[in-house]
């Protein structure tokens, strides 16, 4: 009995995600078909590279806002890049290396100032922003070229490469947090950063690189996402880093930091993914689909905070 | 004050109490009675139940079985709340206080005399001050309870409980966190408590404290009640037999013999960090122990952290093994072999919700490291190793660290010093809050490592430890060292008299 308890605290996310699908595939036509998976695939896929390395961040013990402002405003830089010299790949180059020197930024800013991270991060995300409306000069931008298009969109054994490149980005995580020096290092300073740093472990430096690697990711994801939509305007729209942070919490990852794992982010972004495509399919009012949603959020949370308290 | 000394009929009585934790039997069938007017100690390992007793009494957890009295009629204390409302009060050695506030407010909280919604300050601040007057413990009503020392912010905690009528009052290890002469302050204003009327249960490791304080002692083991006795009954060595159910065994190991011929490994001139210490200058040669005495507060932790690189001296050399040591920080102090044991354990040492695996090999990854990643069968075969020489107890390295006794972990910490092969060892209070039987495997793992020939540093409050384990101790007050003792010279008196020098 009790180890079944064990199990699905562990595992939690997991069996539910299992179950929403199951559910979703009996009662409702057109879930479980090919088109509507690659779909969902195809979707998910930049909120999966933002969001594995925000798990890392987090976990670690920071927050970071300003995905959103990278996400909007490094496609842009990058069409820039596009747009003069015809160069996909070059274009794709820039905006990796904008978003990394804003994570180094924001990793500076928290780090070496010791400005708490959200409010560190929400202080960037304006100057980012603004960055992206000064290179774009206010408008929509297009690529010039036929190859900035495809980064996105070309099929490989019918899944987008949109995907394809979400799933090299998670596995990068994945192995970076789960079997190197680097990701006990991680879990080691977002558990106890005292203990951690008189261990010999450089704590700034570890919080620092996962501001840059974040960084580079959201960037990534928002070149993604222009090549998709064929297009990128400059805005000032948080909405990218909520999708991100929901999928991080949703799965389990604690706000507190020294625990999470990037199977549970991506776990919990499929699951939000069904349950927002279920709503679609059953024609749900997407008021309801809202509340339901924050609920969920709840559920989760107050899981989390009851596995807190319990001793043992 | 009603005094009721003379008063036979006990104010508290357990009877038959058990409580279940899961798979451990915390108490078993406790029966004890508790008097108004006395000072009642509650003794035993970590782990014997007294700290649960106490909060059994006070609300906090609920017996599964038996029945609490309180002056003959049976009560349920189902939360601290209602505790409180029948006289039965805690001091918790974490203090509940409000330090953004004063101590007039926290002493008034939740008990402010109001009109109507409106809290009447004026009567709010003449009612504390009357309860500091009764029982003569003045503090600065206006003064933040944060700006207060540990000592001061107890007292603001007791006279929450005293305005609030209490009847009985529970000390779970309040001089813990107390330098020693402010803990012998502490230790006479509960005893004057009990000659006021109330009935004072104190929860201690401190067999001293115990003995000089208490009319009435009740040694625990294992969650079973071993005997009650008037205080003038037992006698240290009783109370440790009592408490382990062995017999007194040596309570130090045999230290290595020292040769005169080494040279030292650690030479430390004149080192000084502002507000901290000042002109500190010794030397440790290989195999020696040399011990850190001092109050809490006079430097010695401070001392330690810049010697091993976590904080830098502001002016002065520092030699290890025959080179002068430029500090860049802990990583390249341990590469070079220092080793920290840090004096808090769980804030300072370990990563709680960790495994014993990672919490041990932390400080080594880089050298278990390839390009291909971390090498886990390598990094399990070497924790395991040392874990096995330090006798760590674990039920499996990939369990979280906090699963483990506080001995065990402590022993953890040890086998992860041990992992770095150091040739010295900066202990740091290694066995506070360890119970008797793991203390002594301790302090084999540091007579052992000494033997290895690794100079080691050894700060402690206990200054029967500096007696027992140290070829020789220093002595810090205030940021000094006011005395170097060893042979025969260094005695407890000794000790004692250079710790207070300069305060």
């Amino acid at each position: 009995m009790n180890k079944i308890l064990l199990f699905s605290r562990n595992y939690g996310i997991l069996i539910i995600t299992i179950l929403l699908f199951l559910a979703l595939a009996i009662t409702t036509d057109g879930f479980a078909t090919p088109r509507n998976m690659r779909n969902l695939l195809d979707q998910q896929s930049t909120i999966l590279i933002a969001a594995s390395f925000m798990t890392i961040a987090i976990i670690a013990g920071n927050f970071d806002v300003s995905v959103s402002s990278i996400f909007v405003a490094a496609p842009l830089f990058a069409l820039t890049v596009e747009n003069s010299t015809g160069n996909a790949f070059l274009a794709v180059a820039v905006a990796v290396l904008i978003g990394l020197s804003m994570g180094a930024f924001n990793g500076i800013i928290v780090t070496r100032i010791k400005v708490n991270s959200f409010i560190g991060t929400l202080a960037t995300s304006f100057m980012f922003f603004g960055a992206g409306f000064l290179i774009s000069e206010r408008s929509l931008m297009r690529p010039e070229g036929e190859i900035y298009q495809q980064i996105a969109r070309t099929r490989f054994l019918g899944i987008t490469s949109a995907f394809w490149i979400a799933l090299v980005v998670v596995i990068i995580a994945w192995i970076l947090l789960s079997k190197t020096r680097f990701g006990r290092n991680v879990y080691a300073t977002g558990g106890n950063r005292e203990a951690a740093r008189l261990a010999g472990v450089n704590v700034d430096h570890v919080q620092a690189v996962t501001f840059v690697m974040l960084g580079a990711a959201a960037a990534l994801a928002g070149v993604i996402n222009s090549s998709r939509s064929i297009s990128a305007q400059p805005s000032d729209d948080f909405s990218f880093v909520f999708a991100v942070l929901t999928a991080v919490i949703v799965g389990g990852t604690s706000i507190a930091g020294g625990k999470g794992a990037i199977w549970r982010t991506v776990t919990a972004a499929f699951f939000l993914a069904f349950m927002t495509n279920g709503f679609n399919l059953n024609q749900i009012d997407p008021i309801w689909q809202r509340i339901i949603e924050g609920i969920v959020i709840l559920i989760a949370v107050s899981i989390d905070a009851w596995t807190q308290r319990r001793p043992g | 004050m009603p005094q009721n000394v003379q008063e036979i009929a006990p104010l508290l009585t357990l009877s038959r109490v058990s409580k279940r934790f899961g798979e451990t039997q915390a108490l078993s069938e406790i029966e004890v009675m508790f008097q108004a007017g006395k000072c009642h100690a509650l003794v035993g390992e970590n782990g014997a139940g007294k700290s649960t007793l106490g909060k059994i009494l006070l609300g906090v957890h609920q017996p599964d079985q038996g029945e609490i009295l309180l002056e003959g009629t049976s009560v349920s204390l189902s939360s601290p709340a209602e505790g409180g409302k029948l006289g039965l009060v805690g001091i918790a050695q974490e203090l509940s206080l409000l330090p953004e506030r004063s101590v007039v407010d926290n002493i008034a909280l939740g008990r402010e005399i109001t009109n109507g919604p409106l809290v009447n300050t004026k009567k709010t601040r003449q009612q504390v001050l009357e309860v500091m007057r009764q029982f003569d413990m003045y503090l600065e009503p206006d003064i933040l309870v944060g700006e207060l020392p540990v000592a001061e912010q107890q007292k603001v905690e007791i006279l929450r409980a005293l305005s609030r009528d209490a009847k009985l009052i529970v000390f779970d290890e309040p001089t813990a966190r107390l330098a020693t002469h402010e803990a012998s302050q502490l230790l006479q204003l509960i005893k004057s408590l009990a000659e006021n009327g109330k009935a004072v249960i104190y929860v201690s490791h401190f067999l001293e404290e115990v003995l000089e304080i208490s009319d009435t002692i009740t040694v625990l083991r294992n969650g079973e009640h071993v005997r009650t006795n008037p205080t003038n009954k037992e006698t240290r060595d009783s109370l440790i037999i009592a408490m382990t159910g062995q017999d007194l065994q040596h309570q130090y190991p045999q230290l290595p013999k020292l040769k005169n011929t080494d040279t030292p490994i650690l030479k430390v001139k004149n080192l000084s960090r502002k507000n901290e210490f000042e002109n500190i200058s010794f030397e440790i040669r290989p195999g020696e122990i040399v011990g850190l005495a001092g109050l809490v507060g006079s430097g010695r932790s401070e001392l330690a952290h810049a010697i091993y690189g976590s904080t830098m001296p502001d002016t002065g050399q520092i030699e290890f093994c025959g080179e002068a040591f430029v500090r860049t920080g802990v990583e390249h102090s341990i590469m070079s072999g220092i080793a920290l044991i840090p004096e808090a354990r769980r804030t300072q040492g370990l990563v709680l919700g960790r495994s014993i695996l990672e919490n041990t090999s932390l400080p080594y990854l880089a050298r278990l490291s390839s390009w291909l990643g971390l090498n886990k069968a390598q990094e399990l075969s070497e924790v395991n190793k040392y874990c096995s020489n330090t006798q760590v107890k674990h039920a499996g390295l990939h369990m979280d660290i906090d699963s483990l006794s506080g001995g065990n972990q402590q022993k953890i910490l040890f086998a992860r010093a041990a992992m770095g092969a150091p040739k010295m060892l900066i202990a740091d209070e290694p066995t506070r809050g360890v119970d008797i039987g793991a203390k002594r495997s301790i302090y084999d793992l540091i007579a052992d490592m000494a033997s290895k020939g690794e100079a080691v540093l050894l700060i402690s409050s206990e200054i029967e430890e500096i007696l027992g384990m140290c070829h020789r101790a220093l002595v810090m007050s205030r940021g000094q060292i006011v005395a170097e003792l060893s042979g025969r010279q260094l005695t407890k008196k000794a000790v004692m008299k250079a710790a207070f020098s300069g305060v």
